[in-house]
């Protein structure tokens, strides 16, 4: 039956007749209701008139019925204006379409206010955290070298004859072979580090600087602010002429402009400033402020000295891999040469790889998982928009029956999950200022500070925003779509019926999911941040071989003009012993050149007396020079012979005491104590050395590092220039830092002294750049458990509650609260125990990326594994247990009400 | 069957020009439009509705008039048109053809003695 259309108050249906007439024509009339109405209205109208001119009914019948005949051209004419309309609709619909639905968006986020700040909430940290981390790869992996053209710049290195990643410094022939023999770069640059006095009217000063080749400044591409710097005939020894940097200009020199020409103590001589850097220059690392000619002297040239770093600009037209092949071509000519390059090759790096390589480690290891905090966020909110779908069903329900499609209702939803994530975007911006801000509290010291690049700072610069943005983006995509699980592909009408509390199966088998995968991300974030925790735990552990108890260092200059002469001041151990007599808190004193797990070292190649040639071949120790008191100090026992004393002087024989691993190495025997050995190849005219002493070995290179053979000379016969001294205090060391520092002023008011630290404090800073990874990696972890916990319980409570009339049905039937309780829990645990073995494959698979990282630990560490997945179990058995135990509470009468 | 002269005059399109000049003075629907051609011709040009409703559809289409529903109390809702601001200026410029066309004819055709 047909509903009359419009009420006519004629008799006659002339909306049905022209109904007819267009059906009758192929048109569908139901499409056209308005024209038809428009039509009928006319016609009626035509009727009217005619009766009212007086025509009979019959007349007027006819008179309309002759106009119903000729509707051929309108039917055609009604049709055309539908197709044209809907197209202009269409075409127009996706502009103004997505602005309405941008607008609907803000409309219904601002009507669910707690839905939507918590949604925002989450976002913005996970965002959040994730631009964080960004922004710390952004600054120290994605920015490069301050100099012009800075993929040019290389270094190259001696390497392992037969691995190219074992890396070495450089023995000064070396460089000036490989200067002379490649064909790939512009120019090449050498030099040492060193440390200087500066002294001026201003308090003395330790400034880090380098004797360097005049080439390095070409190499670099960096021209003086002022001055010049030196040229190649003052790089010959005895041209007393330096270039400063710009603070060290301020500093020192008042920033004058006069300045160039002026003469600037450093290490008590006077040099003559001929050039200030440009501000920032520091190269090759933060505060360098002296650069002087690199002054060659005889033992610079013994192929055996490995002491030095070399810079190079590749030619513009040289790639690198055709460098590098080039370099180890003329390293591996090198090695046919000279009997000390046997074992030794060369290699090319970039300059911008220079440490960070574990720093890329650590980054990415990071950035996983903190992008795996960001999508248990995401699974969450995926999680709570299902839950908000079932509210709205019946709003989508009629939308569909309306006639929007399906693609119409996801771009709908779509339209406000984007709105949602470009507001949680912007709140994650903002926590990333906040945390770009703070960085360095979280940070190691030192932890944005590259070789070649000095410290790097955290800026939200435009590749910063746009990864929030993408980060927005993608988790719109994430979570956006998740209403419609339950809806997809199914009739509007089945839909309508079954209402609002119709199977919601797909949207719960959803949920089930969700909930799988966010116990398998918290598993995999939590198993890193246990890894590290356990590495850091288990390398305090190791024994550094000495006792940084109660022990305070500081670290004075003394100036030495020539680094291999003898020492300027034979007497300064002598000189520090007394000054320390019966200065209150102080036990004993001592000093050393490389102050263990400082990160200081030198090494010298050397001969083993009465050792066949074969395997003299690569004789070599790290190079110590230390005072009288020094073993003592830092409870170092000597496992044999003596320490050094104020007889062992520069003219008398030379003595050395060695490490066990030395003594073991060279002389198996056991026989060390009296043997000799020296420096440099068996014909040169070095002195020999006798072993008076062995001492326990050090894990001078870090706790996580092998020991390595170690060889110690006394002060007074072999000079450093910077010496650390040490110091065994009664109680807390820093408390008795006035008293360290008048012990050095009454050996020399002019001695600067710096770095002031507890041998506690190095040995923790040795082992920073663990700290900063195992740090945030457990910041992450907690934050993934949190809202894992909160998704898991969330689903499962939800889960429940739906559940409720059937649970009241089992009561009813005499099912016992425990069976209800463990029926619950037991359908709860399917997802969660999925989520674990995902976690645990997660974690194995991810452990690889972590391997670099860790000390001592396996990825996959059962005792980690095992805390992990028990504390994951413990969290889901928990989450369900509270529901089940509400479920297993109700009375069946109240859940069978419950309709 | 339709009225020669009408016909021919659509063709030409002269009866947009029709349309557009009965809707000059106000809004009207369908049935009035046509009753308005014909008054103030006196009978001569009279629409049909399959004739009429296919130029409103177009005219509309070319948005020279804008069809509206109105519905006014005790009254069943009508389709009502009114010309827009294009729909007014091409009558305006419609008129100027049309009339020097006429005026051409005339004399060309001799229909009147100069």
């Amino acid at each position: 039956m047909r509903k009359p259309q419009q009420v006519q108050t004629a008799q006659n249906d002339w909306a049905g007749r022209v109904r007819e007439r267009l059906a009758a024509e192929g048109v569908t009339p139901s499409a056209h209701r308005e024209a038809i109405d428009e039509i009928a209205e006319h016609l009626n109208d035509l009727h009217r008139v005619a009766i009212s001119s007086g025509k009979t009914a019959a007349e007027a019948d006819a008179e309309v019925a002759a106009e119903l005949g000729r509707m051929g051209p309108l039917a055609i004419a009604v049709a055309d204006r539908d197709r044209r309309q809907r197209a202009a609709r269409d075409s127009g619909d996706w502009k103004s379409g997505l602005t309405a639905d941008l607008r609907h968006a803000v409309r219904v986020i601002s009507r669910e206010r707690s839905f939507s700040a918590i949604v925002i909430l989450t976002l913005a940290i996970g965002i959040g955290a994730c631009t964080a981390v960004f922004s710390i790869i952004n600054a120290l992996l994605l920015g490069s070298l301050p100099y012009p053209y800075p993929e040019q710049l290389t270094l190259l290195w001696e390497s392992d004859r037969d691995n190219r990643e074992q890396t070495f410094i450089v023995a000064y022939p070396n460089y000036e072979d490989w200067k002379r023999e490649t064909r790939s770069f512009e120019s090449m640059g050498i030099w040492e580090y060193r440390t200087f006095n500066v002294a001026s009217d201003q308090e003395p000063e330790q400034v880090p600087g380098l004797r360097t080749s005049s080439s390095l400044f070409t190499t670099l591409a960096v021209s003086p602010a002022m001055g010049r710097v030196f040229s190649e005939q003052e790089e010959a020894p005895g041209h007393r002429v330096a270039v400063i940097s710009d603070s060290v200009w301020r500093m020192h020199l008042g920033g004058s402009a006069a300045a160039i020409g002026k003469q600037l103590r450093l290490n008590g001589e006077p040099f003559e400033v001929i050039g200030v850097m440009p501000p920032g220059f520091e190269f090759p690392q933060a505060r360098t402020g002296v650069w002087v000619p690199f002054g060659t002297t005889d033992q610079d040239r013994q192929r055996g000295s490995h002491s030095f770093w070399v810079a190079a600009r590749l030619r513009p037209d040289v790639a690198f891999d055709a460098a590098r092949a080039d370099v180890e071509q003329v390293g591996r000519s090198l090695q046919q040469k000279y009997e000390d390059n046997r074992d030794e090759g060369a290699t090319l790096t970039r300059m911008s790889d220079q440490g960070v390589r574990i720093l890329r480690t650590m980054l990415t290891a990071l950035m996983g998982a903190v992008a795996m905090v960001l999508l248990i966020g995401c699974v969450n909110i995926a999680n709570l928009q299902l839950g908000r779908a079932l509210a709205r069903r019946r709003e989508f329900v009629v939308r569909l029956a309306l006639g929007a499609g399906m693609g119409r209702l996801a771009r709908q939803l779509f339209a406000e999950s984007l709105v949602l994530a470009l507001l949680g975007g912007m709140g994650g911006l903002l926590v990333t200022w906040a945390a770009t801000r703070a960085a360095d509290l979280v940070l190691a010291p030192g932890f944005r500070a590259l070789p070649f690049r000095g410290e790097v700072p955290l800026t939200m610069d435009w590749r910063v925003l746009a990864f929030a943005m993408f980060a927005s983006l993608a988790c719109a995509a994430l979570f956006g779509f998740a209403p419609l699980a339950g809806l997809r592909r199914r009739e509007p009408q089945a839909l309508l019926r079954e209402g609002d509390r119709g199977s919601t199966g797909l949207a719960n088998a959803a949920r089930r999911v969700l909930v799988a995968v966010e116990v398998g991300l918290a598993i995999v974030v939590l198993c890193g941040a246990g890894l590290l925790i356990k590495s850091l735990a288990g390398l305090m552990q190791v024994n550094p071989g000495l006792d940084p108890r109660d022990v305070l260092t500081l670290q004075v200059s003394l100036p030495q003009d020539d680094t291999y002469g003898p020492p300027a001041r034979e007497g300064f151990c002598a000189d520090l012993s007394r000054s320390a007599e019966g200065l209150p808190g102080l036990r004993t004193i001592g000093a050393v050149s490389h102050l263990p797990l400082s990160g200081a070292n030198a090494g010298r190649a050397l001969t083993i007396e009465g050792r066949v040639a074969a395997a003299q071949d690569g004789a070599n120790a790290g190079y110590r020079v230390t005072c009288p008191g020094y073993f003592a100090t830092l409870g170092i026992p000597l496992i044999g012979g003596r320490d050094f004393t104020d007889r062992d002087v520069a003219k008398g024989d030379k003595v050395a005491i060695i490490n066990r691993t030395m003594a073991e190495r060279y002389w198996p025997a056991g026989n060390a104590i009296g043997q000799r050995f020296k420096m440099g190849a068996l014909q040169n005219t070095n002195p020999w050395i006798t072993v008076v002493g062995i001492a326990e070995n050090t894990r001078h290179f870090g706790l996580d590092s092998e020991v390595r053979r170690e060889f110690f000379m006394p002060y007074s016969q072999y000079a450093w220039p910077v010496m650390t001294v040490v110091a065994k205090t009664i109680g807390e060391p820093l408390s008795w830092q006035r008293s360290l520092k008048d012990v050095v002023r009454r050996v020399d008011p002019d001695l600067p002294v710096a770095r002031v630290q507890s041998m506690g404090q190095i040995v923790s800073s040795s082992v920073n750049w663990r700290e900063t990874p195992m740090r945030l990696l457990t910041g992450f972890a907690f934050i993934a458990l949190l809202l894992a916990s909160i998704g898991v319980y969330g689903v499962l409570a939800y889960y429940v509650s739906q559940r409720t009339r059937e649970i009241g049905v089992r009561a009813a039937l005499g099912a016992s609260r425990r069976q209800l309780a463990a029926l619950v829990i037991r359908q709860s645990l399917l997802p969660i125990v999925a989520g674990v073995l995902g976690g645990i494959a997660g974690s194995l698979a991810s452990g690889r990326l972590l391997q670099q990282l860790l000390f001592e630990v396996k990825p996959g560490d059962p005792q980690v594994l095992g805390t992990i997945v028990a504390m994951l179990i413990g969290v889901g058995l928990l989450a369900s247990w509270l529901p089940a135990r509400r479920a297993a509470a109700i009375d069946p009468i109240v859940a069978l009400r419950d309709e | 069957m339709g009225d020669p002269l009408l016909e021919s005059a659509a063709r030409k399109g002269s009866a947009e020009l029709l349309i557009l000049a009965a809707l000059e003075d106000g809004q009207l629907h369908g049935y009035d439009i046509a009753r308005e051609i014909s008054r103030k011709s006196g009978g001569l040009l009279t629409f049909h509705v399959a004739s009429l409703y296919p130029l409103l559809y177009k005219l509309e289409d070319r948005k020279w008039i804008q069809g509206r529903w109105v519905e006014k109390a005790g009254q069943r809702r009508r389709r009502y048109y009114k010309l827009t601001a294009g729909g007014r200026k091409t009558l305006a410029s419609q008129r100027g053809r049309w009339a020097a066309f006429v005026d051409a004819l005339t004399k060309a055709a001799g229909l009147k003695h100069a």
